[in-house]
């Protein structure tokens, strides 16, 4: 209980900090609202919003500043997809994919306010779950992590990148596995962190000190978005919205349990490496369905099914924050951009971050959280207006704003041609089904698994045993040969053979 | 297209891809063998122990990408992927999407590559987002087309006049593109006449690049691209003889 007490004495002070500082509020409103808009527009997503600002905001402000800015585009771009989802039947981010279930049944009915309302709520509520768990959580494991050395360091950044690409594979899992593959072969580009070994270069001197993160995401995230968006689309029709959009106290204190519910559900999903909102969102949505008394209304226009993916997407920031601030593994994909700002900003997630910095995190969180809510139920019809410009127009000042924004991190124009080459590999990678976030989490972690493993043979003699004579690193080395297996089609056939004869 | 189809055109693609990763892997751990994994000595290390080579972790993952890419193909084989992989249906190709998609390819290498170093971000920007605009909504090829024509050719005029970095200062690139703008507007303006939601294509094509590059030149005080160019130079100089002095004295 003390440890609680003196994790919310901490937070209360960082909170304190940033709300007695005016330029706090002007960020938040700016990011919030950017976020929210980003979310809503159909093609933009939640990484992207993240992304671009960390193109403008990355480096060029202070660090506090520069994390309001992005984690208040993070909370409101995962908040800001349900408004396409409830009023259109397109989710406006994959985050959103579940709440138009029965977002869209239930706008179609003339309960569009009350829908929108509630989704308000539940992020809300959502973020602010995510954001305590997070608070408590991570000193316990940042204890536990102090512990760790670089054989767990090398198979944690493995099993990240293993578990993303089996968990984002639309198609085959060898898919995701292949494209974290590439991403850690991207990772190796430039010179080796150990012996100063020039790998891949070509002789050309901009390699020399690897890939940029900046540039990459842009290119991974926003270019094949750009190009598979530029296509005309007729505008769907929109539900009507009668209603005032508040708060439905009753229906909140019935679903209280869902709601709490999906919040650890979010959370837990979001602590798994590489796992993002979307994941998040339908896990909780088919728990819901399983376990509630109203599971055959879900899809329906249930308003316990559109709690269940709300609360859910957005408590998994806080929780995709857990492994990227103890262990430095981005536990989602807007959670990889964010560990982009941090890396232009030479902070470095992980044990031995600054904790001021997690309890400011926290701090940020909670008001941006606030700043959402306030939005979402005050400026909701501006969104609602947003919602109808078309991505033919708003997708080329993207490219614009990307342009400009990679171009800034790092200053030459060789950033741009990375940007454009990792572009056009992901969006041909899209058009295969080959999933972009294990890449990216493969470029962002190849750096750390190079190092720790080599670190690792090198301080044991090239004793392979290192890898499994620690007790941590031989759990991690067991979940990882499971994970691999686990994805055999003999095993998988053993497995459904066990489940037929237990059933 | 319905499942079956779609997983067909799936594994036809996978097929394909299989061999260029596989191509791909086998360059890469040709490459790495260029790396000293036994002996010699880098940055005064000895390198004599094979734990020490920097190309143990590549090694590992393109002999890892190679076995994965065999296990592509071989599903894909197994699919049916070989036999469709030569079939347009089986690759899933489909003329106006390759339009669509070279088309944009061409105009963002055209800004990128040839553009964006070389001419005045308002302008070159200006541009692309015109063309991308009046090329694609409403879902016109030919219009796609046209768009197209007008940034390729600014870009490789660009490129063509001015290809080494010491030239790229020149203004004749910035001339010939605020040409090719002012006539392509022209044309959206002459189009917006029975398509009005084209009207608002001019105001976003000026306003949203010098919003852009005057924030990050003077808000965040970072560099932009082409910082000498025709209408940025303006700018730059107005608000530092101009219009600073206001506050600053």
């Amino acid at each position: 209980m003390d440890f609680i007490l003196s994790q919310l004495a901490g937070f209360g002070g960082a909170f304190t900090a940033l709300a007695s500082d005016p330029l706090t509020y002007l960020y938040l409103i700016v990011s919030v609202f950017l976020g929210i808009t980003f979310g809503a527009l159909p093609g933009l997503t939640a990484t992207l919003a993240v992304t671009i600002l960390t193109g403008f905001f990355g480096n060029k402000i202070p660090l506090d500043y520069s994390l309001i800015a992005l984690l208040g585009a993070y909370v409101g771009a995962i908040y800001g997809g349900s408004y396409p989802s409830i009023l259109l039947n397109i989710p406006g981010t994959a985050a959103s994919a579940a709440t138009a279930m029965d977002g869209y049944p239930l706008a179609k009915a003339g309960r569009g306010g009350e829908a929108l309302g509630l989704t308000t709520t539940a992020s809300f509520i959502g973020t602010v779950i995510g954001t305590f768990v997070l608070l408590i959580f991570v000193w316990a494991l940042l204890l536990i992590s102090k512990n760790i050395a670089s054989p767990e360091k090398a198979l944690l950044a493995l099993f990240g990148i293993l578990l993303s690409g089996t968990l984002m594979s639309e198609d085959l899992v060898i898919k995701g596995w292949i494209a974290g593959l590439i991403g850690l072969a991207m990772a190796m580009v430039g010179l080796d962190p150990l012996l100063s070994e020039p790998r891949y270069t070509f002789g050309w001197s901009y390699l020399m000190s690897g890939f940029q993160v900046v540039p990459v995401l842009m290119g991974a995230f926003a270019v094949p978005q750009i190009i598979e968006g530029l296509r005309h689309v007729e505008a769907g029709k929109m539900a009507e919205l009668t209603g005032r959009i508040l708060p439905n106290m009753a229906s909140i204190r019935r679903y209280l349990p869902t709601i709490g519910r999906s919040g650890v559900i979010g959370t837990g999903v979001g602590a798994l490496p590489g796992v993002g909102e979307d994941v998040a969102g339908w896990v909780s949505y088919g728990v819901g369905k399983a376990v509630s008394k109203e599971g055959d209304k879900f899809g329906r226009g249930s308003l316990e099914g559109l709690l269940c993916s709300e609360t859910a997407n957005n408590a998994c920031i806080g929780g995709a924050l857990i492994p990227l601030l103890v262990l430095g593994i981005p536990g989602s994909p807007p959670a990889a951009a964010l560990m982009g700002a941090f890396k232009i900003n030479n902070v470095i997630p992980g044990p031995t971050i600054d904790p001021e910095i997690i309890l400011r995190v926290v701090a940020i969180l909670i008001m941006a959280s606030l700043t959402m809510f306030l939005m979402g139920l005050f400026t909701a019809r501006i969104f609602i207006k947003i919602l109808r410009i078309p991505q033919t127009v708003f997708l080329p000042v993207v490219m614009v704003l990307t342009t400009i924004g990679s171009f800034s991190v790092g200053g030459g124009i060789n950033d741009l041609y990375l940007m454009l080459g990792v572009g056009a590999v992901a969006y041909f990678m899209n058009l295969m089904k080959y999933p972009i976030a294990p890449l990216v989490i493969g470029v962002i972690l190849g750096g750390l698994f190079d190092e720790t493993f080599r670190r690792s043979l090198f301080l044991s003699d090239g004793d392979l045993s290192v890898f499994i004579s620690r007790p941590g690193a031989a759990i991690l080395v067991t979940l990882n040969i499971l994970l691999i297996l686990s994805q055999l089609p003999i095993v998988k056939r053993a497995f459904s053979r066990l489940k037929g004869v237990t059933a | 297209m319905d499942t079956a189809s779609n997983t067909t055109v799936l594994r036809a693609r996978d097929f394909w891809a299989s061999l260029v990763l596989i191509a791909l892997s086998l360059f890469f751990l040709w490459k790495t063998s260029a790396i000293p994994l036994w002996g010699g000595n880098r940055a005064g290390v000895s390198g004599t122990d094979w734990y020490n080579s920097a190309a143990i972790v590549p090694l590992f993952i393109f002999g890892g990408m190679l076995v994965l890419s065999i296990v592509l193909l071989v599903i894909s084989v197994r699919s049916g992927g070989a036999q469709a992989a030569l079939s347009a249906a089986g690759i899933g190709w489909d003329r106006a999407e390759a339009f669509r998609f070279s088309t944009i390819g061409l105009m963002l290498l055209a800004y990128v590559a040839g553009l964006v170093p070389r001419v005045d971000f308002i302008l070159c920007s200006g541009l692309l987002i015109t063309a991308l605009i009046y090329g694609y909504y409403g879902g016109h090829a030919r219009r796609a087309f046209i768009a197209c024509i007008f940034v390729v050719a600014a870009g490789l005029f660009a490129f063509a006049a001015y290809p080494a970095q010491s030239q790229w200062n020149a203004h004749g690139d910035d001339w010939v593109t605020l040409v090719l703008w002012a006539a392509l507007t022209l044309l959206v303006l002459q189009t917006s006449r029975s398509e009005r939601g084209l009207r608002v294509i001019p105001v976003i094509a000026v306003l949203t690049p010098t919003i852009l590059v005057c924030a990050m030149a003077f808000g965040f005080r970072q560099n932009v691209p082409a910082r000498g160019g025709l209408s940025f130079k303006q700018i730059e100089y107005h608000y530092y003889v101009t219009l600073r002095p206001l506050w600053k004295d």
